[in-house]
């Protein structure tokens, strides 16, 4: 697959990024912010140490990695409903020699490249403002995660984008499937606080590999080699499952 | 030569809904060919697979000798698109939008960016380049898609009823534009305003409910309405006399009368010296040639008028 055409689409979704840069990133740092104030000052006294580590420093790279996640999530899917459904750009793009597969590898790259760029955004901000420090040496091993985690949710949204007709049917998702995946996986507290029986049931979820991995790579230096084969290979499922709906529905 | 367009038995299928039946086409390169019904006639569907958007159920289709199933990618190289809406990028200047489509069809900066150049001036929009669509009036967003869709030099362009909804002053201006470039390439125009049809097109199809129902230029559209010739014939009186003398008349097929008027059909022209003859005396004002509407030869065809 040539990926020359992605490449063009994928520009064209930067250029609208950097234009609306600011307003972007007020809106993006301000909920993972607030959380952050609420939770991770507010309740540190009442909570103290989780795994060892103070309440605010365990939730913080989890906000990082929510952001991103969510960023992937969004642009992904809010993009190629509007530009199937709204602006018919999708169709505009189609009666030139792209193919389809490039038009949704370059959907699938800008909503991954906007989940980095927000996450690294929030990241700053938190280092700015809070007591949060890492290792340097930490951030790769948490990059192994916070790559394909946002690939994945990217994906998800180009296959909510490509079968969802209605606005409010996205709305409707993100509330049932893609919060509850994001704070079911140990994003506020410890894998250890779920029932004996349910753990195995958490564990077995991707977002879970993804927050649980990323955050011991961040604040402890570990590496989960089996969280990231789970993520690495959700994400390459889901590239497929994307790839191959949009060309499905396009066919229509 | 190659037609530019050629489909044989193009069917499309939607469950038991023929959207396109059995449709025979050809089109001269370099001519402007218009699709002439009223909604849902079947006009999109055509163009969309002509566009490769879309898959027949059945026959084939070819444009410049590309087989429409096999050969899309090449098909989009040599094809411009206008759709019905504008699917202008709002987040992007209308320079933007143009240098987008360059990229896409794989130009060179240096190429696109004199052609660009060009196509902004052609089209009025030179002083607007790098304002947001959104800004434009209709008329100007048509001619942006329209100055898009040139961008590649394409050979063959299809407009998928490229001024509906527009004032009247910004269709002309869009015909113009059509006009402007006629000649440089094939133009695919579809419409259900019969006016545009006959304004631009070298050769008209009709059709409705997915079915080819006549083609040909409108002159021949027109005279083969029913193969008559119609005449008004003013009287300045004794008008009811004269017209039964005419009705009963041998080579006149059809009559009717409004007022001091009456309108005439003859089997052929050369009649018009028998009822000259026969009105020898009479009191007559006027007679004189009524040209048939194409949306007279549009009725004859459908038995309806055009559906808006």
């Amino acid at each position: 697959m040539k990926l020359q055409g992605a490449l063009a689409i994928w520009r064209r979704d930067m250029l609208v990024l950097r234009r609306s840069v600011l307003s972007e990133m007020v809106a993006v740092v301000a909920y993972p912010l607030t959380i952050y104030l609420a939770f991770g000052i507010g309740m540190k006294s009442y909570i103290g140490l989780v795994e060892g580590v103070p309440y605010s420093l365990f939730i913080a790279p989890g906000l990082i990695t929510m952001t991103a996640v969510n960023a992937a999530y969004s642009e992904s899917v809010w993009s190629l409903w509007f530009h199937r459904r709204v602006q018919f750009t999708i169709e505009s793009y189609r009666v030139t020699p792209v193919s389809v597969s490039e038009i949704v590898v370059a959907k699938i790259f800008s909503g991954f490249t906007h989940g980095l760029v927000k996450a690294l955004t929030v990241a700053l901000v938190i280092f700015a403002i809070t007591p949060f420090r890492f290792a340097p040496e930490h951030l790769l091993g948490y990059l192994a995660f916070l790559i394909p985690g946002s690939a994945f949710f990217s994906c998800a949204g180009v296959i909510c984008g490509t079968i969802m007709d209605k606005p409010e049917t996205i709305g409707k998702v993100e509330a049932v499937f893609i919060m509850p995946l994001i704070f079911m996986s140990g994003l506020f507290f410890p894998l250890s606080s779920y029932p004996e029986k349910v753990i195995p049931w958490i564990r077995a979820l991707p977002t879970t590999a993804l927050f649980e991995g990323a955050r011991q790579a961040l604040v402890k230096g570990s590496f989960s080699a089996m969280f990231v084969l789970q993520i690495a290979g959700m994400a390459l499922i889901t590239f497929v499952a994307a790839v191959w709906i949009f060309r499905l529905k396009m066919s229509d | 030569m190659t037609a530019a367009i050629l489909t044989n038995n193009l069917t499309k299928q939607y469950g038991t809904l023929t959207a396109l039946g059995n449709l025979d086409l050809q089109v001269r390169q370099g001519s402007i060919f218009g699709l002439l019904g009223p909604n849902g006639a079947g006009k999109t569907t055509l163009i969309r697979i002509l566009t490769t958007l879309m898959r027949q159920s059945s026959g084939e289709a070819f444009i410049e000798g590309n087989d429409t199933r096999s050969r899309g990618r090449d098909i989009r190289c040599l094809i411009g698109v206008v759709p019905q809406e504008n699917s202008l990028d709002r987040y992007l200047t209308a320079r933007e939008n143009l240098e987008l489509h360059a990229r896409l069809h794989k130009m060179d900066a240096a190429r696109y960016r004199q052609r660009i150049d060009e196509l902004m001036e052609l089209m009025g929009l030179a002083g607007r380049q790098h304002d947001f669509p959104d800004t434009f009036s209709g008329g100007m967003q048509r001619r942006l898609v329209v100055a898009r869709a040139l961008v590649h030099q394409p050979r063959v362009l299809f407009l998928d009823e490229p001024t509906t909804g527009l004032d009247p002053q910004s269709r002309r201006s869009v015909w113009e534009y059509i006009r402007s470039i006629a000649g440089s390439m094939t133009i695919f125009l579809t419409t259900h305003y019969l006016e545009e049809a006959e304004l631009l097109c070298d050769r008209i199809a009709i059709m409705d409910h997915g079915r080819l129902i006549a083609q040909g230029t409108t002159q021949e559209l027109k005279a083969r309405l029913s193969g008559d010739t119609l005449y008004e014939i003013e009287f300045d009186g004794e008008t009811e006399r004269y017209a039964a003398l005419l009705k009963n008349m041998a080579c006149i097929r059809s009559i009717t009368v409004k007022g001091a008027v009456v309108n005439v059909g003859l089997e052929h022209w050369e009649c018009l010296s028998e009822v000259v003859s026969a009105l020898n005396g009479a009191p007559v004002r006027r007679i004189s040639l009524r040209e048939r509407t194409l949306e007279e030869v549009f009725i004859s065809l459908t038995g309806a008028g055009v559906r808006q």
